[in-house]
């Protein structure tokens, strides 16, 4: 399974994308709160950050060896003052987290820019080079809920960000009570703590957007 | 975290969280457009007169703005220290008790769509007779109560909203006909300044209750921009109290310059013209032309309302779907839009069943939909204010620090005491605010309705706080924040359903 898994984030923005045009699922305001908190989760797995109820400590102030995650610690680390999770979850959904992630995955030819003239000048956006790597996350978690399987943390963490984000209603949908309730299961009793938080603060973030009408 | 010295230098974090702020104008254009002003002095007063045959109402309204502005001294004070501030049922979850919170989020789920049915009732017999005399198109009032339904259900489940630029044309515009077609009322040959609407006696005597409840509408709104808001400690406190004056003294106003203008006679006319009064009285100055559009206004500002309101309703349903005091499905979206789709659907289809038995049972829209509904949403939100206020008196006894006394104990003591008797006086004044017999269906069916939710609610809640403690203990936290935890904890028990 480890073969085709990709940074958390890469691959929620991968599930977050059809998988016959590589159009995006989610309006621009909830996957930008998704890939924040993704970003921010790859840092806890890099053991740089903890986070605790609403906040956010840096343990280790040592670059990762990864581009996008270094930029948001270093961009922690120049604003220490702020430590709200929240608060870093809205700034990085401002674009900041999207462009980071595009960045990435197109360094690893898997979306590709499309700049497309409109009548308001050119709109740029990323698409996925082959639509049908963006099935590849979903698939993953659904064959190990349906074989019964664990689940390692990242892959617990894109689990919780796709109910957070409301995607689950395209990647789940297929799952059966048993092996939805297996997957819950998982994520209750085996995801650490501090990625507990920050997907219920991700949620709770899709939540408020939807409620001041943002998203 | 890092011990490194901050640099001076601005923060990107927080000035990219503030770029999208609210400053007190616009907080005071939101509240003001959820008030409805078009609606409430051509729809609400005119009627209220007929049906109550009361004409103290600007001392009326003059009296409930008070009331609401102490009120939102603690209101106001407690929405800085509560997650979820934009829902009255948060503060009494948090200051009485979790029990009652579902309770009031229930009372306010009838409130706030009587208020919406109540819409669709008025719209329809409004629009009947203008599309009549415009076009010499003949329909029922429940065509055009259908066909607005109709507008607002797309629009809903979509998810598209009057633009705010549109909505505060609007409101400008409802203000300046207001303000316009007053004046002109003081023109009027019958004009005899009437000290009848401001007789503050009037306030205690039969009846005012029922002047009372007709002031109370679409005060919830001020708050939920809290945290929307450049400076929640000055930006929301500010905007309430302008929003509540403007409101007071416009209403106030026109009401007054009506009720004098009609010439000691204004009970007999509103009932045999209804909502034209409102016109009528000031077209002799006025002439045809403003006529009309004061006329196509009223429309468009009821169909604006309508949107924004079942818009409101929608997402309110998404919070307690979300926190789980309504079933889960309600805290859906349609991922591609963020649209609240189910809880914009129920509404909806509540607007249908509503509008059909009107229409098979042949009631009359204006009286028995547009202002009973109107009332019957009315009490339900004099009910949560006034539970709210002692709801902060709790709240603040317990957690009595950052505010001082008069915001803690205070207003919220006098609001809650001058809130009881406003509950007092209209419970008890009820059969003369529904214009109906002591005795009659509406006397005893409002209250009790109200008080079958609060304990069905109440009742809700021991449930879940034996079957699921997470849920219980996420009551009132709302879709904003994280406190109790994670849907998923949760959901386990709901698919073995």
């Amino acid at each position: 399974m480890a073969t085709s898994q990709l940074p958390l984030a890469d691959d929620l923005y991968l599930a977050a994308h059809d998988s016959t045009r590589g159009r995006c699922l989610l309006t621009p305001a909830t996957l930008g709160l998704g890939l924040a908190a993704a970003l921010l989760a790859e840092l806890v797995l890099w053991r740089r950050l903890e986070v605790q109820d609403n906040e956010l400590t840096v343990l280790d102030e040592r670059p990762t060896a990864d581009p996008p995650t270094s930029a948001v610690l270093e961009q922690l680390l120049r604003e220490s003052h702020h430590r709200k999770v929240r608060d870093w979850i809205s700034f990085l959904a401002t674009g900041v987290a999207a462009e980071l992630v595009e960045r990435r995955l197109a360094r690893a030819g898997l979306v590709r820019r499309v700049e497309k003239r409109g009548l308001l000048g050119i709109k740029v956006r990323f698409v996925p080079t082959d639509p049908s790597l963006t099935g590849w996350p979903g698939t993953r978690i659904r064959i190990a809920a349906t074989r019964g399987e664990l689940l390692d943390s990242p892959d617990l963490v894109l689990t919780g960000l796709v109910l957070a984000t409301g995607l689950d209603q395209h990647v789940f949908v297929t799952l059966e009570a048993h092996e939805r309730d297996h997957l819950f299961d998982q994520l209750r009793r085996r995801m650490p703590a501090p990625l507990q938080y920050l997907v219920g603060h991700a949620e709770a973030a899709v939540g408020d957007a939807v409620m001041a009408r943002r998203a | 975290m890092s011990s490194t010295s901050t640099p001076v230098r601005e923060s990107q974090l927080s000035t990219a969280l503030a770029r999208d702020r609210l400053g007190v104008a616009a907080v005071v254009f939101f509240v003001m457009s959820a008030a409805a002003p078009l609606t409430v002095v051509a729809g609400v007063v005119p009627t209220g007169l007929a049906v109550t045959g009361l004409t103290a109402i600007s001392i009326a309204f003059l009296a409930v703005a008070v009331v609401l502005a102490v009120f939102s001294v603690g209101y106001v004070a407690m929405s800085r220290h509560i997650a979820n501030a934009g829902a009255f049922y948060a503060y009494i979850a948090r200051g009485i008790g979790r029990p009652f919170g579902v309770g009031g989020a229930w009372v306010a789920l009838l409130a706030y769509n009587s208020f919406q049915f109540a819409s669709y009732g008025g719209f329809g017999a409004i629009a009947a007779p203008l599309f009549a005399d415009w076009f010499g198109v003949e329909l029922p009032w429940w065509g055009f109560a259908l066909a607005g339904w109709a507008l607002v259900a797309v629009l809903g489940v979509r998810d598209v909203a009057v633009n705010g630029k549109v909505l505060g044309t609007l409101l400008v515009a409802e203000i300046v006909l207001v303000a316009v077609f007053s004046v002109a009322d003081m023109l009027n040959p019958d004009f005899a300044a009437s000290s009848a609407p401001v007789n503050p006696s009037s306030l205690v005597g039969t009846g005012a209750g029922a002047l009372l409840v007709m002031a109370v509408t679409g005060f919830e709104q001020s708050v939920v921009f809290s945290e929307e808001s450049r400076d929640p400690r000055r930006t929301v406190p500010r905007a309430t109290y302008i929003a509540v004056a403007l409101i007071a003294v416009l209403y106030a106003f026109s009401s007054w310059a009506m009720i004098s203008a009609a010439g000691g006679k204004a009970v007999e006319r509103a009932g045999a013209e209804g909502p034209e009064l409102f016109f009528n009285l000031a077209s002799d100055r006025l002439g045809s032309t403003a006529l009309h559009l004061g006329h196509a206004l009223f429309l468009t500002s009821l169909i604006a309302a309508m949107i924004s309101f079942h818009n409101i309703i929608a997402r309110y349903t998404f919070s307690l779907g979300r926190e789980g005091v309504l079933p889960r499905a309600f805290g859906r979206t349609v991922p591609a839009t963020g649209a609240p789709k189910n809880g914009s659907l129920a509404q909806s289809a509540l607007g249908l069943i509503v509008i059909l038995v009107y229409a098979l049972a042949g009631w009359d829209p204006l009286v028995q939909l547009f202002f009973w509904g109107g009332t019957l949403g009315g009490i339900g939100v004099l009910l949560l204010i006034t539970v709210t206020s002692a709801a902060v008196i709790g709240y603040f006894a317990r957690n009595p620090s950052g505010e001082d006394a008069w915001h803690r104990i205070g207003a919220p003591v006098l609001g809650t005491a001058l809130l009881l008797v406003v509950t007092y006086l209209a419970l008890t004044n009820i059969a003369i605010l529904f214009g109906v017999e002591p005795g009659a269906t509406p006397t005893w069916a409002v209250p009790l309705a109200y008080a079958v939710l609060t304990l069905a609610g109440v009742g809700w809640a021991l449930i879940l706080r034996r079957s699921r403690p997470l849920v219980y203990n996420g009551i009132g936290m709302g879709a904003r924040s994280a406190g109790a935890g994670l849907s998923f904890r949760d959901v386990t028990s709901e698919a073995h359903k």
